[in-house]
């Protein structure tokens, strides 16, 4: 019976997953629109495109703008985040530009940085850059303003400088709302790289996505969608792991602290 | 020469550590800004001093500025006027001379108890195997065997504390600087803690400096007892606590030396109208 639980627990997904492409499937057959396909024809489009090398082309040049866009953000924010969560000058220079550019959808800079770099690959990993930053920024931020004084003092007491308590300590005790950031941010930089090469036709997932909605190709449209559903749904399960791995040590494990005075 | 000699070693042998100065407080005040922006007087104009291998607790009404009195001797807080030396140098920051151990034990959550315990050695540039051979035997010395590779976060309080003492112990600080160690511990566990810090003491008598608010753990543990006022923080009185070493409990709850130690203090307490310290 137990067994039979856990198996269902990890079922559950799957059935979700099918329970969506059934209701799909009845509402697409039920409406009857040329713009809706059925599940099973965006599915059956899906090996089609995968199959086709300029497609893909397209694809794994999205998935390298993305890659780039997220590395440099992730390299540049983390530091700037724990530099702002540790000095109070730095936290109130950089706050109040960072408030201004937060709210502000990234893609709707994406005209006036084509206008200045062009519609090559610089403006859409730009544009990635941006969108993963501020979540990465602010994390970081927050990760190392909380970290403990007396951490910070110990590790001072054992002659730690100032730079190698930022890296050695504020970076690890704050790595676990970091990589909370990190997470939010992958998911944003795939967000970023769609619209970005909607607004920038000229290659990547997004273009093929939108050429294919300009041609009536409602089939492709669809199967793109899945496509970019699953690139996310995978890359945030990577992630993921990654990020378990990373933090083990601050993941509750044992309810109950071993007793032992 | 051969006279010479034995008169050194006549006064050497019987005759306590002579009584050098390690730790100077020197007219110490310190004024903190309040968030209304009002000027608070946390110490006002504290001498002391603390001589080599002495066991010193401060002993105070919490907000007495006690714990404050311990950072500017570990040099993580810059005095507001005065000055506190180590060996007759300003200290002017941290260093590995005197090691903290803190109420919130402070450990690095990151670390396994081994890699907590061997960070500093290794930071003082250690052998990584001599760092890690050294950490092995004290943590068995504070009884944590066998837990070299759990995380902080799979420990209880008691043994956090432990890991952060045998962490300090590790870089062989001269001055231990104990902010209230044992205050976020229960009762049962506080008293086998105060046991063990004692017997470890013995061992090699370093300086301590304790900061507490139990005048039952002040006087059981220190060879002085420094009484506190409450805010602004003065130092109210000394008291030499004139009791046997090594401190056996038992033998000593029942001591009436002890106990009237813990009485008079209290009633000091008492009689200046300050809240009166509970463990």
């Amino acid at each position: 019976m137990i067994v039979g639980r856990a198996f269902l627990v990890r079922l559950t997904p799957l059935l979700a997953c099918i329970g969506l492409l059934a209701v799909w499937q009845a509402a697409a057959i039920t409406l009857h629109n040329d713009s809706f396909p059925t599940a099973v024809e965006a599915i059956r489009a899906i090996p089609s495109i995968l199959g086709d090398k300029d497609a893909l082309i397209n694809i794994l040049a999205s998935l390298r703008r993305m890659a780039i866009g997220f590395a440099v953000a992730v390299a540049v924010s983390i530091p700037l985040g724990l530099l702002m969560g540790r000095s109070r000058a730095v936290a109130s220079f950089f706050n109040p530009l960072l408030m201004v550019i937060y709210p502000v959808p990234k893609a709707a800079l994406m005209p006036i940085i084509m206008l200045w770099l062009g519609v090559g690959d610089l403006s859409k990993t730009l544009v990635i850059f941006l969108g993963v930053s501020l979540p990465v920024i602010y994390h970081s931020f927050a990760g190392a303003k909380a970290v403990e004084e007396k951490m910070l003092w110990s590790g001072a007491a054992m002659g730690l400088s100032a730079a190698q308590r930022l890296i050695r300590i504020v970076l690890p005790a704050a790595l676990p709302e970091i990589l909370t950031g990190c997470r939010t941010g992958l998911v944003l930089a795939l967000i970023t790289m769609i619209t970005s090469e909607m607004i920038a036709r000229q290659s990547g997932a997004g273009n093929i996505l939108f050429n294919a909605l300009d041609m009536g190709e409602y089939d492709t449209v669809f199967a793109m969608i899945i496509i970019v559903g699953a690139m996310g749904i995978g890359l945030d399960a990577l992630f993921e792991r990654i990020r378990a791995r990373l933090v083990r040590w601050s993941e509750p494990q044992l309810d109950i602290p071993l007793s032992f005075s | 020469m051969k006279a010479a000699r034995s008169d050194a070693e006549m006064a050497a042998a019987p005759a306590p550590k002579p009584a050098t100065a390690m730790i100077e407080i020197d007219h110490v005040s310190q004024v903190f800004q309040t968030s209304a922006r009002q000027d608070h007087l946390a110490l006002s104009d504290i001498s002391l001093t603390i001589e080599d291998g002495a066991f010193v607790s401060i002993l105070g009404p919490s907000g007495c500025g006690k714990s404050t009195l311990l950072y500017i001797v570990g040099g993580f807080v810059r005095p507001t006027t005065g000055a506190a030396r180590m060996k007759g140098k300003t200290i002017t920051g941290p260093g590995p001379d005197r090691g903290p151990v803190f109420q919130e034990f402070a450990l690095f959550p990151w670390k396994s108890v081994l890699g907590n315990v061997m960070y500093g050695p290794r930071q003082q540039g250690v052998k990584q195997a001599d760092a890690e051979a050294q950490s092995r035997a004290l943590l068995e010395m504070v009884g944590l065997k066998g837990f070299e590779n759990f995380y902080p976060k799979e420990l209880s309080g008691g043994m956090k504390q432990r890991v952060a003492l045998a962490r300090t112990l590790a870089y062989h600080p001269e001055v231990l600087l104990m902010d209230e160690p044992f205050g976020a511990l229960d009762a049962h566990t506080r008293t086998r803690l105060q046991n063990d810090l004692l017997d470890i003491w013995e061992r090699d008598r370093k300086t301590v400096v304790f900061v507490t608010h139990s005048v039952e753990e002040a006087v059981f543990l220190s060879d002085k007892v420094v009484m506190m006022t409450r805010s602004p923080g003065r130092i109210r009185q000394v008291i030499d606590i004139d009791l046997p070493r090594p401190r056996r409990r038992s033998e000593l709850l029942l001591d009436p030396r002890y106990q009237k130690y813990v009485v008079d203090i209290e009633r000091m307490f008492d009689d200046s109208g300050e809240s009166e310290p509970r463990p």
